[in-house]
């Protein structure tokens, strides 16, 4: 019967699990029945897990780049692919890059920062964070590619170089990475993180409804399985605590910036009220100037404004919390498109879009650095 | 009554959702009424495409699609990593116009959408001309942020409205019907770039 034992016969009573060829089952059935002894399946089709194994590890493994050179940055990669970029370049920039572990996901993943520093001790710095909606992949991309650009030019270009003479970058590439493997594992559309709540069978919470501003107001939902739960309280979910315990033990952050993706807008606080922040006039200016040196490169059109007067009322949002925390040069991207292909943003356009948006960036950074407060 | 409701006003540019080339501005009113009804429209455009250019591309397009020996069957348009077949193109095309019209009647003052994906495409093939699909579009709500699945029955022949019939996982009612009164084109499919959205 070319039976395959994947655990063996030990003795009476004990379980056996056997693989079994197509035309070997009916005989194998009979026999057990006749026998009265009882079996269930397990796997109903073996080559269906091999063949998805195959294509998985095809996809993954297509070659490991052995340098942040060789790396390909015009294509989407997977966590571990990221996390391994992010050890290649570390490895080759000692001096200049570091990585942080400032916490632990729900599914108890690491959650890595990248510190880009020239020296000095706890320097005013520029937080800018990518993917913490998981299925806003241009935005994670862009963040590989900022690593790597900030290293590639942070000695010959004039405005970076300045900028890292006083201050220091952070960057959190992949804010949500249980999300972001479930994106790539079960739904690509896939935004919240993946906490589990009580009283619910639905999964997960949006991770900008969850900080400490404005939390649970209009701009929110209540409701576990909406897209926009605030969460059952503030810094509920272990990606925000994360970030909000390492913002308030570092103390000094100067510029926050949080990319999303789509829609092509650069915004400023506030989403939860219509007040306008005190520094609504020079956030306005930098904005203006930010996506004028965006669009210079290849003539996306961005429009800009406070978040609630641009797109809708979110309340518990990100940059809110940071800049009632203090952080006055708080900024919110969504990076392209305008809709065609919203999402699922072809990989061809990954590095121009990174491109552009890092014109806008070393505005924010370059005017923080002019204006340090 | 006309004083009534939130009246908006208008002014947009549009472009080939193929190309992005311009395909021409329009000016329109928009009136939600106080009550909970349809908004009352007036719409005026100035396209950059002559009758027989539209024509000829909606001619084009419709044999690409004739032309398949077997029915066209397809999944995840774009993939995830924003890829569309050439050969899956006019099937995408074709999901675009249709969703457009499911978009239409379900937007509302505070709600609008946009189509995030085809799920899936199976076609129908018929006896006489008219090409018919059945697909699966996932739409995406904003600002709600939700993904709404919506199934859509589609019938096409170049010089003939396009006839929708869908159903959306959050729709109370029994199916939608999204049939245009006009002629269906799907060249110069529009993609409005607003100054006000």
């Amino acid at each position: 019967l070319q039976l395959d034992f994947w655990l063996a016969p030990r003795g009476l009573g004990y379980p056996v699990d056997v693989r079994v060829p197509f035309p070997s089952l009916q005989p194998l059935k009979a026999h057990l029945e006749a026998n009265g002894i009882s079996y269930s399946i397990m796997i109903e089709d073996v080559q269906v897990l091999v063949d998805h194994e195959r294509t998985e590890m095809l996809r993954g493994r297509r070659w490991l780049p052995l340098s942040t050179n060789t790396f390909d940055y015009a294509t989407y990669h997977s966590l571990d692919e990221i996390y391994a970029f992010m050890n290649l370049l570390v490895a080759e920039n000692p001096n200049l890059v570091s990585k942080i572990e400032i916490g632990r996901s729900t599914e108890n993943r690491p959650l890595y920062v990248l510190k880009f520093s020239k020296g000095g001790t706890k320097r005013p710095a520029v937080w800018i964070d990518t993917g913490i909606h998981s299925r806003e992949w241009v935005t994670q991309a862009s963040g590989v590619w900022f690593a790597k650009k900030i290293v590639l030019d942070h000695k010959n270009d004039e405005g970076l170089a300045s900028v890292l003479d006083k201050m220091d970058i952070f960057l959190e590439i992949v804010t949500n990475p249980d999300g972001f493997v479930f994106t790539q594992t079960q739904n690509r559309m896939w935004r919240k993180t993946r906490s589990r709540h009580s009283g619910s069978v639905c999964i997960g919470v949006d991770p900008n409804r969850n900080w400490d501003a404005g939390f649970g107001g209009p701009g929110a939902s209540g409701n576990p399985c909406s897209e926009t739960y605030h969460g059952p309280y503030a810094n509920s979910e272990p990606e925000v605590k994360a970030i909000v315990d390492f913002v308030k033990n570092h103390g000094n952050i100067k510029a926050f910036v949080s990319i999303h993706s789509y829609s092509q807008l650069l915004l400023y606080p506030y989403g939860y009220t219509t007040t306008p922040v005190p520094d609504q006039k020079e956030l306005h200016e930098i904005s203006g100037k930010a996506v004028a040196a965006l669009s210079s490169l290849y003539g996306t059109n961005y429009k800009y404004g406070s978040i609630i007067t641009t797109i809708y009322q979110a309340s518990g949002g990100t940059i809110d919390w940071a800049y009632n925390q203090g952080i006055k040069y708080s900024f919110t991207f969504e990076l392209r498109d305008t809709g065609r292909y919203g999402f699922l943003l072809p990989a061809k356009q990954i590095v121009p879009t990174a491109e552009e948006t890092w014109l806008a960036l070393k505005v924010i950074m370059l005017h923080a650095r002019d204006h340090l407060y | 009554s006309p004083d009534s409701g939130h009246k908006y006003y208008l002014q947009f540019t549009t472009e080939d959702y193929k190309s992005g080339e311009n395909a021409g501005s329009c000016l329109a009113t928009v009136l939600y009424p106080k009550a909970k009804s349809p908004p009352v429209v007036t719409i005026k455009c100035v396209r950059t495409k002559d009758q027989k250019q539209i024509q000829e591309e909606d001619n084009t397009l419709y044999q690409k699609i004739r032309h398949q020996t077997k029915p066209i069957i397809g999944n995840n348009i774009p993939d995830s990593y924003g890829n569309i077949e050439p050969a899956l193109e006019p099937v995408w095309a074709l999901a675009v116009a249709g969703s457009s019209y499911i978009m239409w009647e379900k937007s509302t003052e505070n709600l609008g959408y946009f189509m995030a994906q085809v799920k899936s495409a199976k076609q129908w093939i018929r006896k006489d001309d008219f090409v018919e699909f059945d697909y699966t579009v996932l739409l995406h709500e904003i600002p709600t942020q939700e993904i709404i699945p919506c199934h859509m029955r589609l019938t096409w022949l170049p010089g003939h409205p396009l006839k929708v019939k869908y159903f959306c996982a959050s729709d109370n009612q029994g199916p939608e019907d999204g049939s245009g009164t006009e002629s269906g084109s799907t060249a110069g499919i529009l993609h409005a770039r607003g100054a006000n959205f």
